[in-house]
């Protein structure tokens, strides 16, 4: 009898254990969102305005975030290499990355725009965005990081801030932000919304007005540089929703 | 007693051995060709529906053209496809084909700024050249259609085009000499539908790719531009004629719409907004691609330019304004501030991409 009991506790030891043993993961998904002055943007519209005063519309928003990755004590996990997002496309405003093995993640990192690496003419050409996102081999190659464009000036005249590797140098910038996000069994799917805060691009510390852009920015490395650096300083933020 | 049984043993044998003589014998797979519902004893002789390939291979620097995976390219499929395009048994009237208004020197369109039905009536925009056509993402000049077989369903039934209905069509296939038999040969079907007819034709029209104008063999290293095509090159791809912009990549079109300034509002043709309602699309048209651009004037939606050099001069003077004008076209007044020399330029570049062969390929 003491036998049997033994061998059934150890059945049922094992059964448990086998149970214990099966990972328990939680699915993530990343967000994009893009706000002007901290308001959701409202596309179509001429009611924003710049620290240049110029009174702007938003038309089309299309760019890349890349190497997503999030950091735990031990190394890092990447959720996705490239990630295109459009804004006439809801569909590209969040992907989900399933099976987030339990960990401490401490932070959270990503590229504005494509790195060298991956900056590369014709790289992506089976993807629908290589049509429209493509930056002309005569300037450097590769793809546009960026497309943001609309009205300024009463509609009366167009902007087009468009950013990418004016032949061939790098302008995409890498974002780290802190985050406290402990994955454990209990936890269930979780959210993090990466946000793009459009006016920013144009205020600080460069202060940038549509009407220098002249004929076009892409081959004006100095209005490179400026938009890189106020990207830098405070466009991207992260929440996370739990 | 032993002898009856010989005798019954014999009899049986003789039963059976009948039953081997005489089985109805034939193909007894039904999936094939000549099934033969009443055959007991399979004789081997099935014969298979089976089509040979058409391969596209991926033009250089193009992508992967997408295939719908109900409509494989067909040796079959696009010379049946050839074969409807050309002739005039899809019009009402049996007076017009499809490549009445898409002439093959025209790169596929229509010399003339409208084209005109069998009932003498005028449409309202320019025929489209039908051009790699499978690297498309819509169909007409507002993208209403977004596969060519949906887009083949329309010019039939129009009744400013080929004014017919599917059913009179319909008749006159399945009633034909030669289709019943190539409809089978490239679909397997024994009926002649509509759906098959399109599918067809959208096989043909995918099959029509230029990719071997003289801009292919310079970025080949076969031959040289000369110093006025490589200056128009340069305006081209560059901010100072911000052309490639819409008609970019070796396709030469984005498959977006763009209100490239045309007219002043209110419009007469609203373009992409007829299709999406939406007030921001209005005067919108779907970019065409450049390539054999040469061949295939008159230009714009409406066939409004004769030349290329109209063309150009549009782009130079900055268009006129709406509120709609792409935020690219929108220096009013301003315009590209091109010097003769690169509108002369930039005109011969655009010719550098006439494709010869595909023109007056068979």
């Amino acid at each position: 009898m003491k036998k049997k009991l033994i061998l059934i506790s150890i059945i049922a030891f094992l059964f448990t254990a086998c149970d214990k043993d099966k990972p328990i993961t939680t699915d993530i998904t990343i967000n994009f969102t893009h706000t002007v002055d901290s308001f959701d943007l409202i596309t179509n519209s001429m009611i924003y305005t710049n620290d240049a005063v110029e009174h702007y519309d938003v038309q089309t928003l299309k760019y890349f975030i890349s190497n997503i990755t999030l950091h735990d004590d031990l190394g890092y996990t990447v959720l996705k290499d490239i990630h295109f997002i459009d804004i006439s496309d809801e569909s590209t405003f969040s992907f989900t990355y399933d099976n987030l093995p339990n960990n401490n993640y401490y932070a959270i990192s990503y590229t504005m725009g494509l790195d060298t690496i991956k900056n590369i003419s014709n790289a992506y050409i089976n993807e629908d965005f290589h049509a429209t996102m493509f930056w002309p081999d005569m300037m450097g190659g590769g793809y546009h990081y960026m497309k943001l464009e609309g009205d300024f000036n009463d509609s009366l005249s167009g902007y087009a801030t468009h950013t990418g590797g004016t032949m061939g140098m790098d302008y995409s910038f890498n974002h780290l932000d802190n985050i406290s996000l402990t994955i454990d069994d209990d936890l269930g799917d979780v959210y993090i919304n990466i946000n793009m805060e459009i006016n920013n691009w144009y205020n600080s510390p460069n202060q940038i007005e549509f009407s220098s852009y002249g004929m076009g920015i892409m081959g004006d490395m100095q209005m490179q540089m400026d938009i890189q650096k106020n990207g830098i300083t405070d466009v991207f933020s992260v929440t996370i929703d739990k | 007693m032993k002898n009856l049984m010989y005798l019954l043993l014999g009899i049986i044998l003789l039963i059976s051995c009948k039953k081997d003589l005489a089985p109805i014998s034939g193909c007894t797979d039904s999936t094939a060709t000549n099934y033969n519902p009443s055959a007991i004893t399979e004789d081997q002789s099935c014969i298979y529906f089976s089509t040979t390939p058409f391969v596209i291979e991926t033009p250089y620097e193009f992508p992967e053209m997408k295939i719908p995976s109900d409509n494989p390219m067909t040796i079959e499929g696009v010379a049946l496809g050839e074969k409807l395009f050309k002739d005039p048994i899809l019009s009402a009237n049996n007076t017009q084909a499809c490549i009445d208004c898409h002439k093959q020197n025209s790169s596929f369109s229509d010399p003339n700024q409208f084209s005109t039905g069998i009932d003498d009536i005028q449409g309202n925009r320019n025929a489209s050249a039908l051009i790699n056509l499978g690297w498309n993402t819509s169909f007409f000049w507002d993208g209403r259609s977004l596969t060519l077989e949906e887009q083949a369903f329309e010019p039939v039934t129009n009744t400013i085009e080929m004014h017919n209905t599917w059913m009179n069509v319909e008749i006159a296939l399945n009633s034909d000499k030669e289709y019943p038999f190539l409809f089978k040969e490239a679909f397997n079907i024994n009926y002649i539908d509509s759906i098959h007819v399109v599918k067809a034709i959208a096989q043909f029209e995918r099959s029509l790719i230029s990719t071997n104008s003289k801009l292919d063999r310079y970025l080949r290293n076969e031959e040289q531009l000369t110093i006025s095509e490589l200056n128009g090159y340069v305006i081209f791809n560059t901010e100072k004629g911000d052309c490639f912009h819409c008609h970019g990549t070796n396709m030469f079109m984005d498959n977006q719409f763009h209100n490239n300034g045309l007219d002043t509002e209110p419009f007469i043709d609203l373009g992409r907004a007829k299709v999406t309602l939406d007030v921001s699309d209005n005067g919108k048209f779907k970019t065409p691609t450049l390539r054999n651009i040469e061949m295939s004037a008159p230009y714009m939606h409406d066939g409004r330019f004769a030349t290329l050099e109209e063309v150009v001069e549009h782009y130079d003077s900055g268009g006129k304004y709406s509120t709609t004008v792409d935020p690219l076209m929108k220096k009013l007044g301003v315009g590209l501030q091109l010097s003769n020399q690169e509108k002369i330029d930039l005109v011969a570049y655009l010719k550098t991409l006439t494709d010869n062969e595909f023109i007056d390929s068979e």
